[in-house]
């Protein structure tokens, strides 16, 4: 969809968007496919567990390059402090870029969108922005806003804010042209229109947006921390690369991805419940 | 004396002028009228300039010739007085139907307890007092359609424009629809402007069939049927009611979209 660069931290991307494993649904009557989809979704990780962790017995890899699961959780237990804290921090900066990302792009979408005769000056620049591997932005974050915190928040926003923009504009974009004829009869002023139509027709495409940008921004966080980091998730695949402690690495790995994956389901349940109709219609 | 009539179109056209400047005259020379609580139906070929006619009545799109009189005044100044019925509903679905109907009102900030009132009065009218508190999903097609008549309706209007409203309906939904209609203008007295492919439908409601012709749209005739009201089903099988479609087809030329 957007031409967001792929990091090298696969690991955090939530691979299918599935329903929530434990999500309390909004609709009774969805209430046994909503569980059963749990059970199916906690099956099949699982069973990737288990797999990889045959994988790695059969074909008897040297702890140097691969480590199992089991390895990994026992890292993970035997630290758990040590994980957490660092956990806590990606996951400050990844949601701090991660709102930030969201009301830029969400504005920059409605700005395009209503701002029609500015479009043909902010679409190229945005695409044009957005052609920048974000990763290569990181450095210069650093120089601005320096080793700390801010600059890995920068790094996810820039990074959380282009599926918003996008997403905005799509979503506003297709608001059927009757309900603008309605408005246009009615002498709606355009706040009226935006607060009773535009914005909420977009909410479902906005939604969208965040649930791509909230794991592209643990990214964002984790790259800012390999650039510059003391602490962080990041920092500690890093210290786990030059130790060639893999199971440290592998932990961080699981982490990561725990944590992009509550993240997206959280979004994902509040979309739900903000918008029960998208649960009846299509 | 322009002033009796509930719309005047006069010498009304309309061109489009694509990028490549080329230019498009969809209508010309368009002149008719609507006298007060008058249904007209509007029939012609798809591309006709139906739908840009209504648009340029109610407002949405300027005429690039002549004037329209909505009761003797400008367009910009009557545009409350226009109410609209598209060919799909297009209800919020985040809205129940009574919210829903009352959307022009929020619109115009002209929400009272009476307007309610109003709005609940319609919903029973068109048969849905009961499901004013439920959402568009919960209903069928027709159902919705109905709603979206209540809408356009919330506002008081003295215009109804209907631009082929049951055009996506099954054909038994459309004739209880048609009832419907006929019993709704009845009540309400307004004018009624009416667009529709079935020129059978267009006959058995309207007080008189204007037939738009193709490129660029001009009114190729005016037809006023004269059938006693209120009308029944029966009509529909009447040698009267056969030669008024006749004649209209024979105005249409070709074989365009009979239903
Ligand atoms: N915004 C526009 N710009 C340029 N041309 C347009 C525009 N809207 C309509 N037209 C042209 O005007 C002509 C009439 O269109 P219109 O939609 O009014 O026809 P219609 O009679 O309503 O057709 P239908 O019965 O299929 O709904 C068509 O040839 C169409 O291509
Ligand atoms: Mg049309």
């Amino acid at each position: 969809m957007t031409t967001a660069p792929r990091i090298d931290t696969d690991a955090v991307r939530p691979v299918e968007p599935g329903p929530a494993p434990a999500a309390p649904p909004t609709a009774s009557r969805l209430k046994p496919e909503s569980f059963t989809a749990g059970i199916k979704a906690v099956v099949g990780l699982v069973g990737l567990f288990a797999i990889w962790e045959l994988a790695v017995f059969i074909f008897d890899f040297p702890k140097y390059l691969l480590v199992g699961p089991i390895s990994a959780f026992e890292e993970l237990f035997t630290n758990p402090g040590y994980f957490a804290v660092n956990a806590l921090t990606t996951l400050q900066e990844g949601l701090a870029g991660f709102a930030l990302g969201t009301a830029l792009g969400v504005l920059c979408g409605a700005l395009l969108y209503y701002a029609s005769f500015l479009r043909p000056f902010l679409y190229p620049a945005l695409i044009a922005i957005d052609t920048i591997p974000k990763v290569a932005l990181a450095p210069l974050f650093i120089v601005w806003f320096g080793f700390g915190f801010e600059s890995k928040a920068f790094v996810a926003m820039a990074i959380a804010f282009f599926p918003l923009v996008i997403n905005t504009f799509d979503g506003l974009n297709s608001v059927p042209h009757e309900l603008q004829d309605l408005a246009r009869i009615n002498r709606a002023s355009k706040l009226k229109k935006m607060m009773k139509i535009d914005f909420i027709y977009a909410l479902p495409s906005i939604f969208t947006g965040a649930k791509i940008s909230i794991s592209l921004a643990v990214g964002g966080a984790v790259v800012g921390e390999f650039i510059a980091g003391s602490k962080g998730l990041g920092y500690v695949i890093l210290l786990a690369n030059s130790q060639v402690d893999l199971p440290s690495m592998f932990a961080a790995f699981i982490v990561l991805a725990a944590i992009a994956l509550l993240l997206f389901f959280i979004i994902d349940l509040i979309s739900k419940k903000l918008l029960p109709w998208k649960n009846y219609t299509k | 004396m322009t002033t009796d009539y509930a719309i005047s179109v006069n010498n009304v056209g309309k061109t489009y002028t694509s990028r490549d400047g080329q230019e498009n005259v969809v209508l010309k020379g368009l002149d008719f009228h609507v006298n007060p609580g008058e249904f007209v139906s509007i029939v012609g070929q798809s591309g006709s300039g139906k739908t840009t006619l209504l648009n340029t009545i109610s407002g949405l799109q300027e005429a690039s010739e002549g004037e329209i009189l909505i009761r003797g005044r400008e367009i910009s100044a009557a545009l409350k007085d226009i109410g609209m019925v598209f060919q799909s509903p297009v209800l919020l679905p985040w809205r129940n139907n009574l919210d829903n109907v009352l959307l022009p009102l929020e619109f115009r900030d002209a929400v009272t307890s009476e307007s309610k009132d109003h709005a609940m009065e319609l919903l029973q009218m068109v048969g849905l007092g009961e499901k004013a508190t439920r959402y568009s999903y919960e209903l069928s097609g027709g159902m919705q359609q109905r709603v979206a008549i209540c809408r356009a309706l919330v506002s008081r209007p003295e215009i109804l424009l209907m631009d082929e409203p049951f055009g996506a309906l099954d054909a038994m939904t459309r004739d209880s629809m048609n009832f419907e209609i006929q019993r709704i203008w009845r009540r309400t007295g307004c004018s009624v402007l009416f667009v529709t492919h079935s020129i059978s439908e267009a006959v058995w409601l309207a007080d008189r069939v204007v037939v738009v012709g193709d490129r660029p749209g001009r009114i190729v005739a005016d037809v006023k049927v004269d059938i006693e009201r209120p009308r029944a089903k029966e009509h529909k099988f009447s040698e009267n009611f056969a030669s008024y479609v006749a004649e209209i087809e024979s105005h249409i030329g070709v074989t365009a979209g009979i239903s």
